[in-house]
């Protein structure tokens, strides 16, 4: 029996980071704006819980993968903004490829066990 | 790395760190709160829902804080914080530990700095590991033996004689071994150049001068400050003699290394041209020494020229005479083990080919490879044992330090008891806590390493002065580095940690409840309270045990002193001002400088308030000339030694005259020769009959070529100390400077003085100056100062070790008095009640320091034994007892035994006063 898709998924230990950023690829962007944008293009799979997303946020900017600043949002009001440093590009595209083979790795070990039970 | 300057940049702008994370937080509930009205909330709904879904907003900020990498640092600031106001809290506490571990870590620091300077450290040239320094050892040296004559210093032990002197043809055999070496050079401190008079603009001085083969500066890897060093081509006999002095050298006496390049200098009267300057940094190869001046070998001919024991040249082909000391440099992967394979057999090839008959075969010296990185053992032949003995001395003050101060942590930590268990019943862990304990007991050594630094400058200072002992010339290259305060930090820490670690597990291992439930003065439970007395009275007896062992080493070292001071010179040492004059190296020549020495004579016993003045060539403590001499008729005896005097020498210092008469004025070149032979020489000679009258005759000596001098024994005195003051007086001779061979050099006078001889140091300059501008005057000490000088290792011993043992004996006093003293407080109740009963405050006083009679017998009953067992590894710096000395271990013991009752006496008056009413109204 195939189950139903699950409404929220748990974010798999490590994978934040790479989510923030991904997200910060298109361009610099605020705590909140990055929780929505995951949220959004994850088809509301993924759930951003905001009690891990600013602690990760500043563990990035500590590794110097993303750097802060204070600006004005578009609605006006000073936030802090985060973006991609050219470290955290590399480490991005690292990061990237990795999650890749792994998710290709689980694909393969998986999808047998999927046909035997259907 | 880089993230670890970040948090480390972030940790200094922390509070506004702190604003900006609040700020991004509400900036994110704004936003989400926004969002949620855009969906139709209300206001305040939208609010409460961006709240709820941000969750527990502290511990976001907390979780975050912690990704800033703080957490540990904040901690410590907190462990840091509480550690001060605990500190500040128990002032005395804090400063009995600061002080007592600044003089631990201070003592420890300053011997180490010596053992570093004098033991371990490398010779500031290039690649020092690559270095070494050839010796040779033999079983025996005596009349069949391949060294005939030798110039240098041996060092004679149980297994034979060991030197690092060779003949030139070794060296020339060395130099052509370019498998092993990639160079090799030669060096000597000749006695001649060791103290030269050197005119340097005009001005003369004594300077210190080293002999180095063409290839010395070249091998050492040394590069010169200003101007060139010597090279092989200056090393050759004809060509214009060149010389290079030291960095201090050239700022002392040309006003800084760019003025000396190119000075004309004299050196013995004869010029030199001073081509270049070492770097400050270097001191030759012998870290006993600071040359000033470097000459190229060969000018060894220039100056023994004119010298009676001066260097002949033919002593570079001399096969049988020792005298030069070789060091090379191994080629690259080259191990010391390889090159004495290698270089062994082939030394022992050319030995056995000077060797004369069997019996030099077969006793021929081995070659010794040693390694060169920390040049010539002089110093650590010298110094190495007394400084292990100093250093386990210091280490043992350490050690009472730290037991010490564990003892007070852990009668503090007793106290602070219900602290630690509340803390821990609210949920503190016991690594958190044994954490902030370490901290505190780490801060306390921190600041007590810090202070022993400071006091360890100055302990330095200290002990040069107390090695040195007067003498100005003295070079011990001891000073802080980074390896000595590496050292003194490491030290710090781990005495932190040791005399933390104890109290703070102790401490931390409570049953929270019953600790808890104690009142404020309480009683403790007994389980612990046993458990901890036994620590503490454990860490007493350990100190009372080394304090034991430091009073038995001061006194064995004390009474060795004074047997020495006692020891009879047959010369009186009190008011005698000694020093030096050479006339020859400025010029003075035979026969004019004897008349000019004489007249000198004179000029100092004109000045007023000096009582007697004469000469010798050298002060009777220093002395050690032996010359073939024999009485007329008879074989010469090697034991004879001889000592050229002037006038009045016997009245000048006071040495009984036995029979017949003083050397005299009378006595003058060309008159009949006279000599005056001491008791010793007259018994072995004469036994019973008269010596006046009976002739000796000196000569000839191997030197050839001089005449023989026939001298007529006009006295006998008495036996006076000859060239040491522990030695056996030997049989001498004593005759006048003026009357033929050998001719004087250098004199010292002898000036015996009302009041304090150093107060006439002026006027002898005065009267030098007055007589030739040219000669300087040396050496200038009292006699009591020469002879010091000869046993200043047991002074220093002496004085160090008591001052060790005074220390050792406070800090277990303190220890013992702060152990009784805990143990009284805790016992008030307890006292009180036996007073409210009726107990005698004698008794009480009786009860108290029971305890501390038998902390101080376990004490003694482990050291006394300890002590009878290791005094043997002193013994060699012993004189005139046994290392069993009776006397010294009984004072010990007394000393302590009145210390320790002294200690505990104090508190014990104090438990004797305890106010019943008020000690019960506590309960």
């Amino acid at each position: 029996m195939s189950p139903k898709p699950p409404t929220r998924v748990e974010l798999l230990q490590g994978t934040l980071d790479l989510l923030i950023l991904r997200t910060l690829l298109a361009g610099p962007s605020h705590g909140h704006a990055i929780a929505k944008h995951i949220q959004r293009t994850s088809e509301e799979l993924l759930q951003v819980e905001t009690g891990s997303l600013y602690p990760a946020l500043h563990r990035l900017e500590a590794q110097g993968w993303i750097a802060a600043s204070w600006e004005l949002s578009d609605k006006g009001k000073r936030a802090k903004y985060y973006r991609l440093t050219p470290r955290g590009r590399k480490q991005l595209a690292s990061e990237q490829s990795k999650w890749q083979a792994f998710a290709r790795a689980m694909g393969l070990v998986l999808k047998p066990a999927d046909q035997e039970a259907e | 790395m880089n993230a670890f300057f970040r948090k480390l940049s972030w940790l200094g702008r922390r509070p506004s760190k702190e604003d900006e994370l609040h700020a991004e937080l509400q900036f994110h509930l704004d936003e989400e709160a926004e969002e949620r009205q855009a969906q139709g909330l209300a206001n305040e709904e939208a609010r409460r829902a961006a709240r709820r879904d941000l969750g527990n907003v502290t511990l976001v900020q907390e979780n975050t804080r912690a990704t800033w990498g703080w957490t540990l640092l904040e901690q410590l600031g907190q462990d840091l914080r509480y550690a001060f106001r605990t500190m500040a809290a128990n002032r005395l506490f804090t400063l009995l530990a600061v002080v007592s571990l600044a003089l631990g870590i201070g003592a420890n620091t300053a011997i180490y700095s010596f053992m570093d300077a004098i033991l371990l450290r490398s010779l500031p040239v290039a690649d020092p590991e690559s270095l070494v320094v050839l010796n040779w050892h033999a079983k025996t040296t005596g009349p069949d033996f391949v060294m005939h004559g030798m110039s240098g210093s041996s060092y004679d032990d149980s297994s034979g004689i060991t030197t690092g002197i060779f003949p030139f043809p070794a060296y020339e055999l060395f130099r052509k071994n370019d498998a092993v070496f990639s160079i090799v050079f030669a060096h000597y401190p000749s006695w001649q150049v060791r103290s030269m008079n050197l005119v340097a603009k005009g001005q003369a001085g004594i300077a210190a001068g080293w002999m180095v083969s063409g290839d010395y500066f070249r091998g050492l890897g040394v590069l010169p400050t200003v101007g060139r060093l010597i090279n092989p081509d200056d090393d050759r006999p004809g060509v214009p003699a060149v010389a290079v002095v030291s960095y201090a050298f050239s700022q002392r006496r040309f006003g800084g290394a760019a003025n000396a390049a190119g000075q004309p200098i004299q050196i013995d009267n004869l010029p030199f041209t001073v081509v270049g300057v070492t770097p400050p940094e270097f001191f030759g190869v012998d870290p006993a020494e600071t040359p000033d001046v470097y000459l190229p070998m060969h000018t060894n001919e220039l100056l023994g020229a004119g010298n009676q024991f001066g260097f002949r040249p033919e002593r570079y082909l001399d096969d049988h005479y020792y005298w030069v000391h070789i060091m090379g440099r191994l080629r690259p992967g080259v191990s010391i083990a390889q090159a004495q394979a290698a270089l062994a057999p082939a030394f022992h090839q050319w030995v056995a080919s000077t060797a004369a008959n069997e019996r030099q075969r077969a006793n021929l010296p081995e070659l010794m490879v040693k390694e060169g990185a920390g040049g010539l053992e002089t110093l650590r032949r010298r110094y190495s044992k007394p400084l292990y003995v100093l250093m386990t001395m210091v280490g043992l003050v350490l050690a009472l330090t730290c037991a010490n101060v564990a003892n007070l942590l852990l009668s503090r930590a007793a106290a602070r008891r219900r602290e630690i268990a509340l803390r821990m019943s609210v949920g503190a862990g016991r690594f958190r806590i044994v954490r902030q304990l370490l901290t505190e007991s780490v801060l306390l050594a921190s600041l007590g390493g810090a202070m022993g630094v400071l006091s360890a400058i100055w302990g330095i200072r200290f002990l040069t002065l107390l090695l040195a002992n007067g003498r100005t010339n003295f070079t011990l290259h001891a000073n802080l580095n980074w390896h000595v305060l590496g050292a003194a930090v490491a030290l710090s820490l781990l005495t932190g940690v040791l005399f933390g670690l104890a109290p703070a597990l102790q401490a931390t291992r409570v049953d929270v409840m019953p600790a808890l439930k104690e009142t404020r003065a309480g009683q403790l439970a007994a389980r612990h309270s046993f458990r901890r007395i036994s620590l503490s009275h454990l860490l007493v007896v350990g100190q009372i045990a080394i304090s034991l062992l430091m009073l038995v080493a001061a006194g064995l070292f004390v009474r060795t002193l004074s047997n020495l001071q006692s020891i009879e010179l047959g010369f009186t040492r009190e008011n005698v001002l000694l020093f030096q004059l050479d006339a020859r190296k400025a010029g003075h020549q035979d026969p004019e400088i004897a008349a000019f020495y004489g007249e000198l004579r004179r000029r100092f016993n004109a000045i007023p308030g000096v009582r007697d003045a004469s000469l010798s060539e050298d002060s009777l403590i220093e002395a050690g000339t032996g010359l073939p001499l024999s009485v007329a008729g008879a074989q010469p005896n090697p034991h004879n030694r001889i000592l050229s005097v002037g006038p009045a020498f016997f009245g000048t210092m006071q040495i009984p005259i036995l029979a017949g008469r003083d050397i005299e004025e009378r006595d003058r070149p060309g008159s009949p020769g006279v000599a005056v032979i001491n008791e010793v020489f007259a018994k072995a000679n004469f036994g019973n009959r008269n010596p006046l009258g009976q002739h000796l005759i000196l000569g000839p000596t191997e030197e050839g070529g001089l005449t023989t001098r026939d001298m007529e024994i006009v006295g006998v005195s008495k036996n006076a100390r000859y060239g040491g003051l522990t030695n056996d007086i030997p049989p001498v001779v004593y005759m006048p400077y003026n009357q033929g061979f050998p001719r004087p050099d250098a004199m010292v006078y002898a000036l015996r003085t009302s009041g304090d001889p150093l107060r006439y140091i002026n006027s002898v300059r005065e009267t030098v100056r007055q007589a030739d501008a040219r000669v300087p005057v040396s050496e200038i000490r009292s006699q009591a100062a020469d002879i010091d000088r000869t046993i200043n290792q047991e002074i220093t011993f002496a004085e160090l070790c008591s001052g060790f043992a005074i220390l050792a004996l406070v800090i277990a006093c303190v220890g013992l008095y702060g152990t009784v003293s805990y143990n009284v407080a805790r016992r008030t109740g307890e006292i009180g009640i036996r007073m409210a009963l009726g107990a005698q405050s004698g008794r009480v006083v009786w009860m108290v320091l029971r305890e501390v009679c038998v902390l101080a017998a376990v004490g003694l009953a482990i050291s006394v034994p300890t002590a009878l067992a290791t005094s043997k590894l002193v013994g060699s710096f012993l004189f005139g007892m046994k290392p069993n000395d009776p006397v010294s271990l009984t004072l010990a013991v007394v000393i302590l035994l009145m210390a320790a009752i002294l200690a505990g006496y104090m508190p014990a008056r104090k438990a004797s006063r305890i106010d019943p009413m008020i000690a019960l109204r506590n309960e």
